[in-house]
């Protein structure tokens, strides 16, 4: 069973002449343990698609489910512990709390979310999987935009997420970067068995990827 | 609590200048408080440590100690018992050739009655002859001592200290206590005349007789010359300075707030419930208002230590509990003005920022 789906999934925005539809009929699945990317060009309707998996809005139509359960009935304090507990976020400016440092970015969600959240142990290896082991004292912006991105994977990791959502996360990375990020996904997925969801218009990560999803104009296609 | 001491914590400067302000609008409330109760307790000291209930005065003399006169025929049927005491009120300058005259109120008194008994003395001894006076400790502060002969209103006769009191003050002057055939002297030209008032501590005394007639104290209080304008000028601005700190702890928050409401939506996405922000937002207003308002309390303490004697300041511990209090309530309510942003704020604004 796969871990997310949508079916036919339709976002409507605005109305009458100024009526805007995003997504049209949406099809899409992924399963723990791929990578998937979802590609297309700026306005393609990308962005829609991830707040829509990610349940921070709800679509006009259609049917979303994680592990198999309707997301789209939820209400807003539903989506947000399904969110805590379920869906991992990783945004285009990495959006570190800026005032936090590293480990105070984890101790955030310790605060939030009692159990269910990485062990020491395990936290101490994935640090060291991304290679910020040295970085656990430093503010966001005493970092690169690099390290602030695996950063950001970590805490997105931390509570455990059976799905990653990253919207654009090579956006200002150069190609050794690009290549190094999509490793990370690709074992991350592997090793930890999450469904990682790649949005972006990035071609670079295509080799990485199980799956590919191409979107345009609020239509969503299976490339691979 | 998290969020809030972390950010304070990382944004010294910022905050450090929010606490500033309150800082400087607690300490200006705490001045202004205790100015107000120091003014006020100067104006009726001595009304308080009598214990007054009840104030019988000439009816026709405005409420004011000060114009009031009993005679005989007003005083015939009255019923002094050990709770009422005879006062002969006069304003006097009293002078001394070596220290500076003093603008006080003379009160002759009687030694058999209470207000004398209950004399609260510094040092020295209460007056028992004619010519002796016993004084506030107002006028040791100015330099006075015991056995200083005094002129009072430019009379020829000299009336000797023998001793100060404290709490003797009416009307913001110190009282000078002697004999009721003194204040008589004093008060010249009105032989009938037997008192001032009659103070009583009984609750209900009543006495309503030719011309006298029966003030609570509270009516009494409220008459004296300035009190009530004084009192209600200081309750003006104390007001004024709340509502000031109200808008500034709310403006402040809701500035900084609107700042944050990219990193809020960061949050609500990552599945930060909306009450781990809004608590974040109102315990960081406290945390600033409590910070504030213990260093201006701090300060106040020290100034109120540093100020001379004659600064009428009674930084009393009411004061302090009142005024923190105050402030931090209105930090409370300031603080939840942004909380209805916080709580608008869209999650999947998060996304594609």
């Amino acid at each position: 069973m796969a871990v997310i789906e949508l079916k036919d999934v339709t976002k409507v925005f605005g109305t009458g002449s100024a009526q805007v539809k995003a997504l049209k009929d949406v099809n899409f699945q992924a399963n723990k343990g791929e990578v998937v990317l979802i590609m297309g060009p700026s306005g393609a309707g990308k962005s829609t698609f991830l707040t829509i998996a990610g349940s921070l809005q709800k679509p006009s139509s259609g049917l979303v489910s994680i592990n198999g359960k309707d997301i789209t009935k939820l209400s807003a304090k539903q989506s947000n512990n399904l969110r805590l507990n379920k869906v991992g976020f990783v945004l285009q400016a990495y959006n570190l709390v800026p005032f936090l440092n590293v480990q105070e970015q984890f101790q955030l969600v310790d605060k939030v979310k009692k159990q269910g959240n990485l062990s020491k142990e395990e936290l101490t290896d994935l640090l060291k999987q991304l290679g910020i082991t040295d970085l656990v004292k430093k503010y966001p912006n005493e970092l690169s935009g690099g390290q602030q991105q695996r950063v950001a994977i970590a805490r997105a990791l931390y509570a455990n997420p059976e799905i990653l959502l990253a919207d654009e996360p090579t956006a200002s990375l150069d190609s050794k970067n690009v290549e190094e990020v999509g490793k990370l996904f690709k074992d991350l997925a592997k090793s930890h068995e999450k469904a990682v969801m790649l949005v972006t218009h990035d071609p670079r990560l295509e080799q990485y990827a199980d799956h590919i999803y191409n979107m345009m104009d609020g239509k969503m296609a299976k490339k691979k | 609590m998290f969020l809030a001491i972390k950010e304070i914590k990382r944004e010294k400067l910022r905050y450090g200048l929010i606490i500033l302000m309150i800082f400087l609008v607690s300490y200006l409330i705490f001045m202004l408080s205790s100015l107000a109760v120091g003014l006020a307790s100067e104006n009726t000291q001595a009304i308080k440590s009598w214990n007054t209930q009840e104030v019988v005065l000439n009816k026709n003399a405005n409420v004011s100690m000060n114009q009031s006169t009993l005679t005989k025929t007003d005083l015939k049927k009255a019923d002094i018992g050990s709770n009422e005491a005879l006062v002969g009120e006069n304003a006097v300058v009293a002078k001394h050739k070596k220290r500076p005259s003093v603008s006080s109120q003379f009160l002759g008194v009687k030694k058999s009655q209470f207000i004398y008994k209950n004399l609260e003395l510094v040092s020295g001894k209460k007056a028992t002859k004619n010519n002796e006076v016993t004084v506030d400790q107002d006028f040791k502060v100015k330099g006075y001592k015991i056995g200083d002969k005094l002129e009072l209103n430019g009379s020829k006769k000299k009336y000797k200290i023998v001793g100060f009191v404290k709490n003797a003050k009416i009307n913001i002057a110190p009282i000078i206590y002697g004999s009721m055939t003194t204040w008589k002297k004093l008060r010249q030209g009105m032989p009938d005349v037997q008192a001032s008032a009659i103070i009583s501590r009984t609750n209900g005394y009543k006495y309503n007789h030719g011309n006298a007639k029966t003030y609570p104290v509270k009516q009494f209080i409220q008459k004296l010359p300035g009190h009530t304008a004084q009192n209600m000028t200081f309750e003006l601005m104390i007001g004024f300075l709340f509502v000031i700190s109200l808008i500034i702890i709310a403006v402040f928050l809701y500035i900084l707030t609107m700042q944050k409401m990219h990193n809020f939506a960061v949050m609500r996405a990552q599945g930060i419930p909306s009450k781990t922000l809004v608590g974040a937002t109102i315990s960081q207003s406290i945390i600033l208002v409590a910070v504030g308002v213990i260093l201006g309390l701090i300060v106040m303490w020290i100034t109120a230590m540093l100020l001379p004697a004659a600064v009428p300041m009674s930084f009393t511990p009411s004061i302090m509990i009142i005024g923190s209090v105050g402030m931090l309530l209105t930090g409370i309510i300031g603080s939840l003005i942004p909380i209805r942003s916080i709580l608008k704020v869209d999650p999947a604004k998060a996304i594609g920022e």
